[in-house]
């Protein structure tokens, strides 16, 4: 047991107790100075990975919403980072990561209208926004 | 696209509040608080946009996303009760089965993404290597070539004309019919939006229905008498 | 004029169709439909009379010699040659070999003669395949027999025609009943006239056919529906052995035509008594025809009870011309007849007996139809008689006689019913010859012709038959054919006296009892019909009715002179051919000179004729011996009693007078005793009835014969019905209905197997499954939107290891630098 948490803590341990300059942390620190695609796609994965734990356990069907808008723009981001990239590599499609992202906030425009449009509707029959009241469908 | 200096600089700074404030979205009481929070991690992601030199998408997205769907969500909270939660009577997250097994996987998503986008990037950028460099030195050239701003300290890019070029030439039929799409859209949230009264009124509730409702509200017949 | 023989069958069924198929809907008047039907035979019958004339007596004159009417291309090929193919019988083995022969013969020559030899061999082998395929048309015929039949059949159907216009006027199916008539006539004719065997058998079904549509011309009742069918039914037990003899034809010789079937036979071997071979077996199926058709024992039982039908019927069919028919198919193939002597004794065996049978029933019967219905039956068997002690001619000329003189007394009856107002009981008559003379007078005429009395035709014609009988040499029963026909003519004779003292003289008895009717009487018109009306006196027929009579009358007394017995002329037939004897003699053939024809003949003027085939010793037929007596024809000859009697008198002449005044005595004797019994002394029948109870129970009962076929035929058929019915209601449908148990005990037992065994495994099996695992699959179902959210995304981690697997395991290690 403590071997195995001494093997998973390691890395961590290592980049604590490094001197600068060498190792690890240099490498961290020197493409940190310099962040490129990888860091934006990151960045992306993570309001992304927000985005579906706050779908996932919020209670409030607001809050759900939002944590959906969370999600589109992560992708969004997901796609300017790439034309970007493109754009550095000469690709002739660039510029349609531009566009795709025109439409997918088109998208996310119409879809939260219609869907609180439906919040709306389901509060006046259920009285609540509470979707775990919601289960109409259980069996 | 290695940023560098000042660009990296912002960089961190607005990636970082648009995960915190993404983050304080999914995790805050208030509903009102989750709305701002998500306006100011759209906003920062709109700064990102611009550091990607997708200006236009950073403007549309402040002035859509921000400045339509969030008033919107806000509208909406006010038109229900959210009263209970802010109180602290209602629970805001859900059972901790729920909640417990989404964090893990959301955990191992995470994990998962982070290393898969580590390893992939290190395999596009040597694939990529050759052409960056001669792409970057074509593009130098050409952003020389850009006219300056009024005050001279910027050059005014094409960015801008280059996305309305694709989206009305090659883009011009997904745009058509992302126009049809926001027709329905607000047709059907018009629609889906209605009272019951509103309904009775153009006859559009089924009689067994509008009988039931009636015997719980009587104005209702009213209504549909007068029709 | 012979040319247009055919058109003597067309203007009947012309007639006749006219009749039928437009007579009620155009609503034809009783003169129209009458005139129609009497001028069609009218104008048959001059036809016939023209071309008979031209045949036989004109200056180009084809007699002896046969005219077909295909030689002038009047025919229709019926069963054109290919449509039949032989493959069994005499005559396909006879080609079979001869086509073998030439195609041996051809195989075996070298090519150089082939060359030479192809057409001829190759022809011969066309030829033969060409007569092994049977060739049949419709054409009619042309010679001495057929233009007999012609005038006879023509001549009195005129008559009868005639008397019917009269007799059936009032009756409600008038056009019907003409219509018949004259299908019938086209049916006789055809059989008479056709040239082949089947054109033959056409006519004699199609008479058949018209027999039982007259007989049950009263529909409506009951006893008529019986009679008709019982005819038709005997008919048909006949018609069976005239179909296996025209098989036996065909497939002998090959062909149905009289001249080549004919030709053919003549070369065939004799078969005396005791051999029996092909020809035989034909002329045993062509005899049980002839049987069915004229009533000869045992199957004339239909012809009393077709006395159901109109009086004109009975003249017509069951007097004149249908019951002919037999006549005239056993002198067309006498050669066949001839070739077998076996079937000779039985023609004339049965012939005697049928005679005497019938003559003995006929005295004790009441009815007056009944009384002449079995006089035809006995007369039926006299010619039956002549033809089988081979005097094919004479039966002929009886025949014609007999039409003469019973188609004369039958219509006289009808005249007496009608006159009687539909009483047919003779019991009940009496003394009508001062009411009804004329018919009175021409029924004289035919009683004494009946009776055999000189100078009436009956006489010379059964004068002949019982000559021929005694003197036969065919047959080695002749004597005892001779002594049964005396008997029968003497019972004639009786009955016959019998019936004229009943009806005609006597005390008048139409008075008594007249509400009563006897049974049997056809219904004449609707007046008619309560029993219960004044007593009618009886009136004289109208002249519609009575002028056919006087013809008859005047036919049955001098028509016999075409045949006068050569002992009144000094041992020939005299006449040429005006004598019947001498005209039907090119187509009787002789079994000793194997030739057609025997008679050297000549003409009026004492001129010999030519013949087809002439013989130089000309040996006549049956009357004289030549000077050198020929051999008897089948080798051996029995008891010839003319020979003994002419041994003992050595004067042949003197022989023939013998037989001749014997019968006239028995007839005389005959009608004295008739006189004796009915005019003299009343009481005498009763009396001798009661001496003789038995055989006046076994006469008047007809010998039991109806009701012994209804046992033996009629009740075993119904009883083999019964039996097939039983068999087929309890074995086959119990084999039916049992597979249907068996199938419902079967889908019984499936039914419980499937209901407690499979549902019951499956509510087991299925149900515990069910209930084991739905509690843990309705977990699933929680309506929680958001766990349904959680799921995709675990679905998505699965996804994501499965597709990364080895790349997540290869980071796994490096991450953790260890080596597990």
């Amino acid at each position: 047991m403590h071997i195995l948490l001494f093997k998973i803590l390691s890395p961590f341990l290592g980049l604590l107790f490094q001197a600068p300059g060498q190792g690890r942390m240099a490498l961290v620190w020197e493409r940190a100075q310099n962040p490129d695609l990888s860091k934006f796609l990151i960045i992306g994965a993570l309001l992304f990975i927000i985005g579906v734990a706050g779908v996932l356990t919020r209670r409030n069907i607001i809050v759900i919403f939002m944590s959906i808008e969370l999600i589109l723009n992560a992708a969004n981001l997901n796609f300017l980072a790439m034309s970007r990239y493109l754009q550095e590599t000469g690709s002739v499609n660039a510029v349609a990561g531009q566009i795709f992202a025109v439409f997918v906030i088109v998208v996310a425009a119409a879809e939260a209208a219609i869907g609180l449009g439906i919040v709306i509707a389901l509060y006046r029959n259920k009285e609540t926004i509470w979707v775990d009241e919601i289960d109409i469908l259980k069996w | 696209m290695i940023l560098s200096g000042w660009e990296a600089v912002f960089f961190w700074v607005f990636s970082i509040a648009a995960i915190f404030a993404a983050l304080l979205t999914v995790m805050a009481r208030n509903t009102i608080h989750s709305a701002l929070f998500l306006i100011s991690s759209l906003i920062s992601v709109a700064a990102l946009f611009i550091i990607l030199h997708a200006e236009f998408l950073a403007g549309v997205q402040i002035l859509v996303y921000v400045g339509g769907v969030m008033v919107l969500f806000l509208f909406v909270i006010m038109l229900v009760n959210v009263g209970d939660e802010e109180r602290g009577q209602e629970e805001i997250f859900n059972r901790s089965r729920q909640v417990t097994t989404s964090v893990i996987f959301c955990g191992l998503l995470v994990a998962g993404l982070i290393y898969a986008l580590n390893v992939g990037y290190d395999g596009i950028k040597q694939r990529d290597v050759a052409t960056i460099g001669e792409t970057g030195a074509a593009r130098r050239a050409q952003d020389q070539t850009l006219a300056t701003s009024a005050t001279g300290a910027s050059k005014i890019t094409t960015g801008t004309e280059w996305v309305g070029n694709g989206l009305y030439r090659f883009g011009a039929l997904p745009f058509e019919i992302a126009s049809v799409l926001l027709l329905v859209a607000i047709i059907g949230s018009v629609m889906l939006a209605r009272t019951l009264k509103q309904e009775a009124a153009v006859d559009d509730v089924a009689p067994d229905v509008l009988r039931e409702e009636a015997i719980k509200d009587s104005e209702l017949l009213e209504v549909k008498v007068t029709e | 004029m012979y040319r247009y023989i055919w058109l003597v069958p067309l203007l009947p069924l012309a007639g006749a169709a006219i009749n039928g198929l437009l007579g009620r809907k155009f609503r034809f008047s009783e003169r129209l439909i009458g005139g129609i039907a009497v001028g069609s035979i009218a104008l048959a019958f001059l036809i016939s009379l023209a071309s008979v004339y031209s045949y036989a007596f004109g200056s180009n004159a084809i007699w002896p010699n046969v005219y077909v009417t295909s030689q002038d291309g009047a025919s229709y090929s019926w069963i054109p040659g290919g449509a039949v193919r032989f493959t069994t019988g005499g005559h396909a083995r006879s080609v079979a070999s001869v086509q073998e022969k030439a195609r041996e013969q051809f195989t075996k020559m070298s090519p150089e003669q082939a060359q030479r030899q192809t057409v001829p061999v190759l022809s011969a082998i066309n030829e033969q395949e060409r007569a092994s395929l049977l060739d049949v048309e419709w054409s009619y015929q042309l010679d001495a027999l057929s233009s007999i039949f012609m005038l006879v059949v023509t001549g009195v159907g005129l008559c009868i025609f005639v008397f019917a216009t009269g007799y059936m006027h009032g009756e409600a199916g008038f056009y019907r009943f003409f219509a018949y008539m004259g299908l019938f006539m086209f049916s006789m004719l055809v059989l008479v006239m056709g040239s082949n065997f089947l054109m033959m058998f056409v006519g004699w079904e199609g008479v058949g056919l018209c027999s039982y549509l007259l007989i049950g011309y009263y529909f409506d009742r009951q006893e008529a529906a019986n009679a008709s069918r019982k005819a038709f039914i005997t008919n048909r037990v006949g018609d069976f052995g005239f179909a296996l003899a025209i098989f036996g034809v065909i497939a002998t010789f090959g062909t149905t035509q009289y001249t080549d079937v004919f030709a053919q036979a003549a070369n065939f071997p004799l078969e005396p008594l005791g051999q029996w071979g092909i020809l035989s077996w034909i002329a045993l199926g062509l005899f049980i025809g002839a049987c069915g058709k004229s009533a000869q024992l045992p199957l004339h039982v239909w012809l009393p009870d077709a006395m159901a039908g109109p009086t004109p019927v009975s003249a017509l069919i069951h007097a004149a011309t249908m019951v002919t028919a037999g006549l005239y198919m056993l002198t067309r193939t006498n050669v066949i007849f001839q070739h077998s002597q076996t079937m000779m004794t039985v023609v004339a065996v049965v012939g005697a007996a049928t005679a005497l049978f019938a003559a003995t029933i006929g005295i004790t019967q009441n009815d007056i139809k009944k009384v002449l219905a079995y006089s035809t039956v006995s007369q039926l068997g006299f010619m039956f008689m002549a033809c089988g002690v081979g005097a094919f001619a004479i039966g002929i000329f009886h025949v014609m006689t007999h039409a003469f003189f019973k188609a004369l007394m039958f219509l006289g009856a009808g005249s007496v019913i009608h006159g009687m107002h539909h009483e047919q009981d003779m019991r009940r008559m009496g003394g009508l010859r001062k009411y009804m003379p004329y018919t009175y007078l021409t029924f004289l005429a035919g009683w004494l012709a009946i009776c055999g009395i000189i100078p009436f035709s009956g006489f010379w014609s059964k004068d002949e038959i019982l000559w021929s009988a005694a003197s036969t040499r065919y047959v080695p029963v002749g004597w005892i054919v001779w002594i049964v026909g005396t008997i029968a003519a003497t019972c004639t004779a009786f009955y016959m006296t019998r019936l004229m003292a009943l009806t005609f003289w006597g005390k008048e008895r139409f008075l008594d009892n007249h509400n009563e009717h006897s049974d049997g009487h056809e219904v004449h018109d609707k007046d008619h019909d309560t029993p219960a009306h004044h007593a009618h006196i009886p009136h004289e027929s109208p002249a519609s009715m009575w002028v056919p009579l006087a013809v008859l009358a005047v036919l049955a007394t001098i028509g016999g002179f075409v045949g006068i017995s050569p002992a009144f002329t000094g041992g020939h037939h005299v006449g040429g051919r005006m004598n019947i004897v001498n005209f039907l003699d090119p187509i009787i053939w002789n079994p000793t000179t194997r030739l057609f024809g025997t008679h050297e003949v000549v003409d009026s003027f004492g001129k010999p004729l030519e013949l087809v085939e002439k013989h130089a010793t000309a040996s006549v037929l049956t009357t004289e011996p030549a000077h050198a007596e020929p051999p008897p024809p089948y080798g051996h000859e029995g008891f010839n009693l003319a020979h003994a009697i002419d041994s003992f008198l050595h004067n042949h002449t003197l022989t023939e007078w013998v037989f001749i005044i014997i019968s006239l005595l028995v007839a005389g004797f005959g009608m004295f005793l008739g006189w004796l019994f009915y005019v003299k002394n009343p009481r005498l029948p009763d009396i001798w009835a009661a001496r003789l109870r038995p055989l006046y129970l076994a006469s008047y009962n007809k010998y039991w014969v109806d009701e012994f076929f209804g046992w033996a035929v009629t009740r075993r058929t119904m009883d083999a019905a019964r039996a097939v019915f039983s068999f087929d209601s309890k074995v086959v449908d119990g084999a039916v209905n049992g597979s249907a148990a068996i199938t419902r005990f079967t889908s019984r037992v499936t039914g419980l197997t499937d209901r407690y065994f499979v549902d019951g495994m499956v509510n087991a099996i299925a149900g515990f499954i069910v209930r084991l695992m739905s509690p843990l699959l309705r977990a699933a179902q929680t309506g929680f939107t958001q766990n349904y959210a959680l799921v995709m995304v675990l679905g998505l981690v699965l996804a994501v290891i499965l597709f990364f697997g080895a790349d997540i395991t290869k980071a796994f290690r490096a991450v953790f630098a260890v080596g597990f």
